[in-house]
């Protein structure tokens, strides 16, 4: 291509996007997980629950602004393609903005909602609905409803660019794991450093669910991207040369440096490191605000890298 | 042909490239530009320059490329809206009041085809000269090469001089592994 099409504008949608659907995932997971007879984890399913729409929301709006009439947007609910994956990732984003929507307002504090509908005027009494006792109950069908809908919308961004024969460095089924687990784990990440920036800090509990999930999607992603260089460097010569952008090519320090080394490895260092206590069953847990926060700003950091790399070197990548 | 493209008496456009021809003059570029005012700085069509060997003995090749106006074409494939389209006759065109300018198209255009028009803001690309075609006229390049590169015809007329042309000298196709069956005949 002469000149890339995709700017950073879709590099911080693609990150966004990723992240409201991972922090939908852990939210969804701990609503679902019991200690007892009680929620094991209500601060994770809450706190995952109150944040999820809002990077969607930032990233839809970048979305809607990278095109060349912002407002013909709406195109995209008066048709549907199913051969084209940004068709169906449209319906999906749709549906899933819906669902964060509602688990946001059913995790509200009965507390904020009851000041909010007390301070409304007369005319906005009907609002009042919004108070309802019976929000609390939509919790749970709305997390396993929402969790196929936000594994999708995790997924189809990696399959939309997987879906284009004519850029070698994407067309592989590959590139959508990666693109699944980087989300999760980013949406892992913004829980921890969330809950560590707070007063209150990590709990241990809390710190052990997230760090040993983060640690295994962290993994998953390693044995998906090792997997595409490898079948990426035997594969016909427009593949290999594609591959030879983050092997040697413009994107090698971004994605080895920036991306593999710093985003991905040494988080998961970070990560084994804080749960040393827990692998080797000697002392008690007790998580580090400090490192806990910094391996999560790492692994976002990674999250955008990663992005970058594949929608820059992606539309460089051509059959010659 | 007529079974791939599944169409049963209707013309199927299409251009036959006889790239030796070319003295890059360029003049299929400006006619294009002045037919279909096409945007400074954009084109849709192009001459692919090379040149190699080493002096004396050296070589300079030149290859006039557009829009292969495929019979599976992935930029339609991936619209999001069906402002891409196929006529049945062939030609990939794009509605441009139903484009929202996303431009996935253009990046899953192999050749690179396709360009966002910085004055309409939605993407834009070679027609085959589409309202000269419906009124029985060949494309403004084709009509203007001084060395007749370009032969334009329909691909089902048997008595066509494309199809004969086609018949009688071997021709290749540019990227057929991204499967999207290119109909861009270079002869060779």
């Amino acid at each position: 291509m002469p000149e890339p099409r995709w700017g950073w504008l879709i590099v911080l949608y693609l990150f966004l996007g990723g992240l409201s659907a991972g922090l939908f995932f852990v939210s969804a997971l701990a609503t679902y997980l019991q200690r007892g007879s009680g929620p094991a984890y209500p601060r994770l399913a809450r706190v995952g629950a109150l944040l999820a729409p809002w990077p969607l929301a930032l990233g839809s709006a970048l979305l809607v602004f990278d095109l060349g009439h912002w407002y013909r947007f709406y195109k995209l609910f008066v048709t549907f393609h199913w051969r084209s994956p940004m068709s169906i990732g449209a319906w999906l984003l749709a549906a899933f903005t819906g669902i964060t929507l509602l688990s946001f307002w059913s995790w509200l504090p009965a507390a904020t909602v009851g000041g909010w509908v007390r301070r409304l005027p007369r005319r906005l009494r009907f609002l009042r609905v919004l108070d309802a006792p019976w929000r609390e109950t939509l919790r749970r069908p709305l997390a396993m409803l929402g969790f196929p809908v936000a594994l999708g919308v995790g997924i189809y961004t990696g399959v939309l660019l997987g879906a284009v024969q004519a850029r070698p460095f994407w067309n592989t089924n590959l590139v959508a794991q990666i693109f699944l687990f980087s989300a999760m784990s980013t949406g892992c990440a913004l829980l921890i450093l969330v809950l560590s920036l707070r007063r209150a800090g990590l709990e241990a509990s809390e710190a052990r669910l997230l760090f040993s999930l983060d640690i295994v999607l962290i993994v998953l992603e390693f044995f998906v991207v090792l997997p595409y260089l490898i079948h990426g460097a035997l594969s016909p010569l427009a593949v290999r040369e594609a591959i030879g952008l983050v092997m040697g090519g413009p994107f090698t320090v971004a994605f080895w440096v920036l991306f593999f080394t710093l985003g991905l490895l040494l988080p998961l260092v970070l990560e084994l490191w804080e749960m040393r206590p827990v692998l080797l069953e000697r002392q008690t847990f007790h998580p580090s605000r400090g490192l806990a926060a910094v391996s999560a700003v790492l692994v976002l950091f990674g999250g955008v890298v990663l992005r970058y790399v594949f929608v820059f070197a992606g539309q460089v990548s051509a059959f010659q | 042909m007529r079974e791939r493209l599944g169409i049963k008496g209707k013309p199927r456009w299409a251009l036959a490239i006889d790239a030796r021809k070319c003295i890059n003059c360029k003049a299929c570029i400006v006619a294009c530009k002045a037919e279909n005012g096409v945007p400074l700085g954009k084109f849709r069509n192009r001459i692919n320059e090379e040149h190699g060997g080493s002096y004396p003995h050296l070589r300079a090749s030149f290859e006039p490329e557009q829009c292969h106006h495929c019979a599976s074409p992935s930029c339609v494939r991936v619209c999001p809206t069906g402002a891409s389209y196929q006529r049945d006759d062939g030609l990939v065109l794009v509605h441009a009041n139903d484009c929202i300018g996303c431009g996935y198209c253009i990046i899953a255009c192999p050749y690179d085809a396709r360009y966002f028009n910085p004055e309409t803001r939605v993407v834009d690309k070679c027609t085959m000269c589409v309202h000269r075609v419906d009124a029985g006229r060949e494309p403004a390049c084709a009509e203007t090469c001084p060395s007749r590169v370009r032969l334009f015809g329909d691909l089902h007329d048997g008595e066509g001089s494309l199809r004969h042309t086609l018949d009688s000298r071997r021709s290749q196709v540019k990227k057929e592994q991204t499967g999207n069956h290119p109909q861009l005949y270079y002869l060779l």
